[in-house]
């Protein structure tokens, strides 16, 4: 046939035609889907028995209980349990997530391990546990030989308090080190100032559930602060369906429209850093009205009023200093809040019946400031909530056992008495218990590693450290670098042996006193899963260790393994009575009994008491009545200190010593005699000429980010918007305002320069941040781990230049000056 | 063959409270373990990544110091009324259980055609572009054999759990009932809001919870003029919140109430006190 034009045309219709009438195009289609649905990669999930199995999660000191589903050996999935007092129910996406970080075997270290690459590039052998102590255990024995102990040093980002915690300093003492530090938390700032005030030594126990005020300062309640669990359970019950119904109102002050200002029923913005000069200020309007508890200031205060010495010197009380410095209208000047909002939030806070000022700075994996903390502790005494049901518990120590008394040898005691590296406890800092950033400027500054051996426990100060990369350098000056972390962090691949622990699904922990709760809670987690590798509870390989070293030091350690020492502890709560180990939802731990009433504990024996802990994972004591006044403030004068006794001898020791004004130089104080010793606002000295750094960087964490030494699960990536990462690059937060100065766009390259160092990232224009403020958040920036955390955005702690707190002598990390310049 | 849409007893949906919302992501999370929901390196290109759940941000758009930010957690709506997804749908993958309410999505019917994905209003769908798990890292060993993973090249999107409610119902009739208690079927973000922001139960049950709160002023549903009838309602006492539910044109919104106790005290408008 002759292919014409017609022909042409009617072939192709015809054909067209007819594929539709063949069953063809279906077929193929249907076979194409069928085809990729039989795919042998495609996982098919192996079944078996289901099964639930109750722990406590160990993720951040928060200490939630969760309850972990398993088929057969293999963990499907993490919940919240609701028969656990912390977190009745809920998790935060953290520990929800917490699988991917039990599974994902390319974030974990499979074994002990010896560096093989260069340091940082994650490059390791696997040896053997036997060969891993030997390494360790001979070149600390060389260490103590040679008579230096003291060049061993630790770093512990295990929560204060808890088991392992102790055994790690108790190696520390036992080998003859001073030098053992610990990542800064605000539970520090914490201890600090409550020891100052009140002279305890309890925990913070800030009564949230039961207050009907809230004032926040900086705390980040729905950003991580305290166990997340419990804060944002209150929170759902704080904000009932119906506001007529609503009992507590939340105030947040803070800088930054974060998820807390913005959720909260009032947001009050003074600038990063001016905190405590915002609460005199309420203070100033509280007493001028005569709206404080005028019972609580004469009975159980001092400090308040001027008074007279025995030298005859007339000092300034409290009253006077904030009556004199803190007016509405002073304070605004500092905080650039308005003076009518100040008033109005004074009179709020006076006149509700349990109002409640809590302190913090975003989680608690930062320190605060001492003079902050001590000026909204003030506010909760003017009120009279401390003491009282809704205010600041004074709950008694928990009490867990002391480990025996160890004894050390003629080598370690000659290494104890060596002065620290970081000069905490001296004169200079004469309440602080660690300061890694001068650690690290021990290091850096000399010009060989004062430091031989450092040793690394559940801690990345290479990444969580706000010291502007400064603990990296040290690191690369450490001769030998041993980590103890389950997860190939930044810190661990600068390590030359690693001794990998289990994760906290694997191992057997506890957790003491969550950051914040008001009662006493002991939690135990137990391994949900064997161990999937090669690796070792840290507890018990500290134990081992100490034996592999022998002597004296192997003799301290009188335990069989990690358990026998956790049992040592818990005999304590046994002798005390009265805690419970069991939980029932409709009796909250935080709902006050009346003395006598309430559950009581049914085991009989230590034994029964510490098989039922370790199928429920809990002690803790409910809250009971307020505590008798008699004997309940410890310091130098039995009652609540307004100003501060122990300052004032600290500060009159110091000035004895060397002149007056070195004294005070040195511990960065600018206020001089009675001021110092009392909560007062100091303007951070600037660090650098403000018309070259005319901004200040301030960085912010989220709730959906690990920012400490635990990796995010990379569920976590998807909870992250896409102005706040996009592809490499994270997002700066800026004022549209600021960013119009500066002509930069939504989504443009900037570089963030501070006088240490300089980052690149991308603007988002958000109005919730303040003028002249860069936020940047924290948890981006990896440079280790696998290719879901790794090199996503940037790490604000490398460009931090932080000054160091009055007193406390803590890394200032909120106040980094910096520029932006268009890249 | 059954003529319109005739309802059979249940009808599931869930009521988000947005004041208690807080934001923080765990519902995503939380859905992604429970439905083997895969993982990529790059999740920050929303298009691609894959979030049954998912939070969208939103802000009053008012200067410093009165901005406020806040969260819409969006699953999927479940439409009750001609969901544009099934009608669209060329394999009947995807369809309306009237005795549930629940929309389905069969794996296996999909043709990877994404029409259904154009379709939604609420961009709850998503496509596997690619293989779902990272090979050789371990990580299938968290998958549940409740949910079965997908393939690359079909559509999947938020099911209500429902594997969840074949479990309860198993539970339910091993103990010889028939009807399950209020509670007893989940999803697993309602299960998971640590602040309780989420009620699930069935809307056709007068005594269930969310068929009460659906009744109070405060509660509205995304993009509710289109008439798709979602079984995802949203709770919220502030009214920008409320309003950014839609897309009104200037004057067409009526607020219901506008003030935080900071400002002044609560409106007395009618509707409020009922409740």
């Amino acid at each position: 046939m002759k292919l014409t034009r017609r022909n042409f045309i009617a072939a192709v219709i015809g054909g067209v035609a007819g594929i539709q009438a063949t069953p063809l195009p279906w077929k193929l289609t249907d076979d194409v889907a069928i085809w990729t649905q039989n795919w042998p990669w495609v996982p098919v999930p192996p079944t078996g028995e289901f099964a639930e199995v109750s722990s406590v999660c160990n993720l951040c000191p928060g200490g939630c209980g969760i309850a972990v589903k398993k088929v057969d050996e293999r963990a499907i999935k993490i919940e919240g349990r609701t028969d656990y007092p912390v977190n009745p129910g809920g998790i935060c996406p953290v520990g929800m997530g917490g699988l991917q970080l039990l599974y994902d075997e390319s974030l974990r270290f499979t074994g002990p391990m010896k560096r093989a690459g260069l340091r940082g590039a994650g490059q390791f052998t696997e040896i053997s546990w036997g060969e891993a102590f030997d390494i360790v255990a001979g070149r600390i024995s060389t260490l103590r030989k040679k008579g230096m102990p003291e060049a061993i040093a630790a770093v512990d980002g295990n929560p204060e308090g808890t088991t392992v915690s102790a055994l790690i300093k108790r190696l520390m003492r036992a080998m003859g080190s001073p030098n053992y530090v610990r990542p800064p938390s605000i539970t520090d700032t914490y201890r600090m100032g409550n020891l100052l005030m009140q002279g305890t030594l309890s925990p913070m126990a800030y009564d949230l559930e039961n207050s009907d005020y809230v004032l926040s300062f900086g705390a980040g309640l729905l950003e991580g602060w305290g166990a997340p669990g419990r804060v944002m359970n209150a929170w759902g019950m704080w904000h009932d369906g119906n506001p007529s119904k609503r009992k507590t109102r939340i105030v947040q002050v803070e800088s930054r429209a974060s998820n807390t200002a913005s959720k909260a029923d009032m947001w009050v913005a003074p600038r990063p850093g001016t905190d405590g000069a915002l609460a005199l200020g309420l203070a100033h309007v509280i007493i001028k009205s005569g709206q404080y508890d005028a019972r609580f200031v004469a009975e159980h205060s001092s400090g308040f009023d001027d008074w007279r010495s025995l030298e005859g010197t007339t000092h300034t009380g409290f009253k006077r200093l904030v009556l004199e410095k803190y007016s509405p209208e002073q304070v605004a000047k500092i905080t650039g809040v308005n003076p009518k909002t100040i008033v109005s939030l004074a009179k709020g806070f006076a006149s509700a019946k349990a109002p409640v000022a809590v302190y913090g700075k975003g989680k608690d994996s930062l320190n605060g400031s001492l003079y902050e903390f001590m000026a909204v502790q003030s506010l909760n005494a003017l009120v009279g909530s401390i003491n009282r049901s809704g205010g600041v518990l004074l709950p008694d120590p928990i009490p867990l056992s002391n480990l025996p008394i160890l004894k050390v040898d003629a080598i370690a005691s000659e290494g104890l008495k060596k002065p620290r590296l970081d000069q905490a406890g001296t004169m200079r800092y004469p309440f602080t218990d660690s300061l890694i950033n001068n650690f690290t400027d021990a290091i850096n500054n000399s010009p060989k590693s004062p430091v031989d051996t450092l040793l690394v426990f559940s801690a990345n100060p290479f990444f969580t450290l706000p010291d502007g990369g400064g603990f990296k350098n040290a690191l690369e000056k450490i001769p030998f670098i041993v980590s103890f972390s389950p997860y190939r962090d930044e810190t661990a691949n600068m390590a030359d042996l690693i001794l990998p622990d289990c994760t906290y699904l694997e191992k057997i922990n506890d957790t003491v006193w969550p950051t914040g709760l008001q009662y006493p809670l002991y939690g135990l987690s137990k391994p949900v899963v064997e161990p999937l590798y090669n690796t070792r509870n840290t507890g018990d390989v500290v134990i081992e260790l100490s034996r592999a070293i022998g002597e004296s030091v192997g003799a301290g350690f009188p335990w069989e393994n990690f358990e026998e020492a956790l049992q040592a502890r818990a005999k304590g709560l046994f002798d005390a009575g009265g805690g419970l180990v069991s939980y029932d939802s409709d009796a909250p731990a935080w709902q006050r009994k009346t003395a006598g009433k309430g559950p009581k504990p049914g085991y009989k024996s230590f034994d029964e008491m510490w098989e039922e802990m370790q199928s429920g994972g809990m002690w803790y004591r409910p809250v009971s009545s307020p505590k008798s006044w008699k004997g309940l403030f410890n310091t130098p004068s039995g009652k609540f200190e307004f100003s501060s006794k122990l300052i004032a001898q600290a500060i009159e020791d110091y000035s004895n010593k060397i002149s007056k004004k070195a004294a005070l130089k040195n511990m960065s104080l600018a206020a001089i005699d009675d001021e110092a010793c009392m909560a007062h606002y100091e303007a951070p000295k600037a660090g650098a000429d403000s018309s070259a750094y005319p901004l200040r960087m301030l960085p912010y964490e989220m709730m959906n980010l690990a920012s400490g030494w635990i990796p995010s699960p990379p569920f976590l990536y998807k909870t992250i918007f896409e102005n706040q990462l996009l592809k490499d690059k994270s997002f700066a937060a800026v004022n549209p305002k600021t960013a119009a100065k500066y002509n930069l766009k939504e989504g443009e390259l900037v570089a963030v320069k501070s006088p240490v160092g300089e980052l690149q990232v991308r603007i988002n224009l958000f109005e919730g941040a303040m003028p002249g403020i860069v936020y940047l958040p924290l948890g981006f920036g990896h440079t280790a781990y696998d290719e879901f955390l790794k090199g996503k955005g940037v790490n604000p702690n490398n460009i931090v230049q932080a000054g160091q707190d009055p007193i406390s002598g803590y890394p200032v990390w909120w106040n980094t000056p910096v520029k932006l310049v268009k890249v | 063959m059954k003529k319109g849409n005739d309802h059979g007893k249940h009808k599931y949906g869930m009521v988000i409270d947005i004041d208690k919302c807080t934001g923080c992501g765990t519902c995503m999370v939380a859905c992604a373990a429970e439905n083997n929901v895969s993982v990529r390196a790059d999740q920050s290109d929303k298009e691609r990544t894959i979030t049954w759940m998912r939070l969208y941000k939103i802000s009053n758009g008012k200067e410093f110091p009165h901005t406020e930010v806040s969260y819409f957690p969006r699953p999927c709506m479940h439409c009750d009324h001609h969901p544009p997804c099934v009608s669209v749908c060329v394999a009947t993958a995807t369809k309306l259980d009237f005795n549930t309410g629940i929309v389905s999505q069969i794996y296996t019917r999909c043709i990877g055609c994404r029409y259904c994905q154009a379709a939604c209003p609420y961009g709850a769908r998503y496509f596997n572009w690619w293989d779902a798990f990272p090979q050789d890292k371990g990580m299938d060993r968290y998958l549940t054999p409740e949910v079965s993973p997908r393939m690359r090249g079909v559509v999947e999107k938020c099911t209500f759990c429902h594997h969840r409610l074949m479990r309860a119902k198993t539970l339910a009739y091993a103990e010889d009932r028939r009807e399950l208690e209020e509670g007893e079927y989940v999803t697993a973000c309602t299960e998971a809001c640590p602040a309780q922001a989420i009620t699930f139960g069935d809307l056709n049950n007068p005594e269930h919870e969310v068929s009460k709160l659906i009744k109070h002023p405060f509660t509205f549903r995304l993009l509710e003029r289109i008439g798709t009838e979602p079984k995802v309602y949203y709770h919220s006492s502030r009214d920008w919140v409320r309003k950014l539910g839609d897309n009104f044109l200037p004057g067409e919104y009526t607020p219901v109430v506008n003030k935080t106790w900071a400002e002044e005290e609560w409106s007395t408008k009618p509707g409020r006190d009922e409740f």
